[in-house]
C-alpha cells in the first residue's frame, strides 16, 4: 500500500469511526441488527495505520480533516468530488509515495484519483 | 438511477455460487466482482475497509443473511452485490447460523450518513421475508438467481 492509499484508507476509516461514535448512527445501526462493540479494536487499527504514514502527509491530513470533516476527495472525470471543481488539464495523478500530498486548487482537500 | 437498474442479462453483480468458504475470502470474491464491473477503483483498499468493518462488529444479521457494507472513496457508484453460498459461511452471526446470502452494500464516500443508512436499511428490508430468501436459495440457474435478486431489490 503506498502513501496515498494509506491516507484514503485512513479517511474511510475515520468516517466509519465517526459513524460508530455518533449516538444517532449507533441507534440506527443497532436497530438494523448490527453490533458495534469492536470500536476499541478499530481505533487501535486506526492508530497503527496513522503511525505508518509519513508525518508530512498526516499533518496535512489532520489539518484538512479539521476543516472539512473529510480530508480526502476522490477525483472522478477530472472533477474534485469535494468542491466539484474541474481540475485543469495539466493536473495529473502524482506518485502515490510523493513527498507531499496533492491538494485541490479549489478546496484544498487531498486528491485521490479514483 | 434505481439500484436494480441493470441490464436484464447483466450477471456481474450476482454471484450465484460463492467459491469461498471463509468470510474474508468471500468478501474478496465479491469485491473482485465489483471491480470487474467497474464500480471500484482500489480493490485492496475496499477489502481492507470491509475487514475493519467486520472488526467493528459482525455484519451477520442472522437468518443466514450477512450485510457487509462500506462507504468509500474507492466506490464510484452505489450498488449491491448479491451472493449465495450453498454450503454456508461462518460469519460469526448472533444466531451462530452459517450465512447463505451475502448482500455487499457499497456507496461512494460523499454519501451522507442518512443516505447510506437508508440504503443499508432498504437492502436489509428487501431480504427480510423468508419467501424472498427461499426464492434466491432455490433459483436453479445464474440467470434466475439474478432475476430473483433484482426483484428483491426493486
Amino acid at each position: 500500500m503506498n502513501t496515498i492509499e494509506s491516507v484514503v484508507l485512513l479517511s474511510d476509516l475515520d468516517a466509519m469511526i465517526r459513524e460508530a461514535q455518533s449516538p444517532e448512527s449507533r441507534t440506527r445501526l443497532r436497530k438494523l441488527g448490527f453490533d458495534l462493540e469492536g470500536l476499541p479494536r478499530v481505533m487501535a487499527a486506526r492508530g497503527k495505520l496513522a503511525e505508518s504514514i509519513d508525518r508530512r502527509w498526516t499533518t496535512s491530513y489532520e489539518r484538512t480533516q479539521k476543516r472539512y470533516g473529510r480530508a480526502v476527495a476522490a477525483v472522478r472525470e477530472r472533477v474534485c468530488s469535494g468542491c466539484c471543481l474541474t481540475l485543469p488539464t495539466t493536473a495529473r495523478p502524482r506518485d502515490g509515495d510523493a513527498a507531499a500530498p496533492q491538494h485541490c486548487e479549489g478546496c484544498g482537500r487531498i486528491l485521490y484519483w479514483a | 438511477m434505481p439500484l436494480a437498474a441493470l441490464p436484464e442479462n447483466d450477471l456481474s453483480l450476482c454471484i450465484p455460487d460463492l467459491k469461498s468458504k471463509k468470510k474474508d475470502a468471500a468478501l474478496a470474491e465479491m469485491v473482485g466482482a465489483a471491480e470487474a464491473a467497474g464500480l471500484v477503483s482500489g480493490r485492496d483498499l475496499l477489502l481492507e475497509l470491509l475487514k475493519l468493518r467486520e472488526r467493528l462488529g459482525t455484519t451477520g444479521l442472522g437468518k443466514a443473511v450477512a450485510l457487509p457494507h462500506a462507504r468509500s472513496l474507492t466506490v464510484r457508484e452505489p450498488r449491491i452485490v448479491v451472493a449465495r453460498s450453498t454450503r454456508g459461511i461462518d460469519w460469526q452471526a448472533g444466531d451462530d447460523m452459517p450465512v447463505h446470502l451475502v448482500l455487499l452494500t457499497l456507496a461512494p464516500a460523499e454519501w451522507s450518513d442518512d443516505a447510506f443508512h437508508a440504503l443499508v436499511a432498504r437492502t436489509a428490508a428487501s431480504f427480510r421475508l423468508q419467501r424472498t430468501r427461499q426464492k434466491l436459495m432455490s433459483a436453479p440457474s445464474p440467470q434466475e438467481f439474478a432475476v430473483a435478486s433484482r426483484l428483491a431489490l426493486a
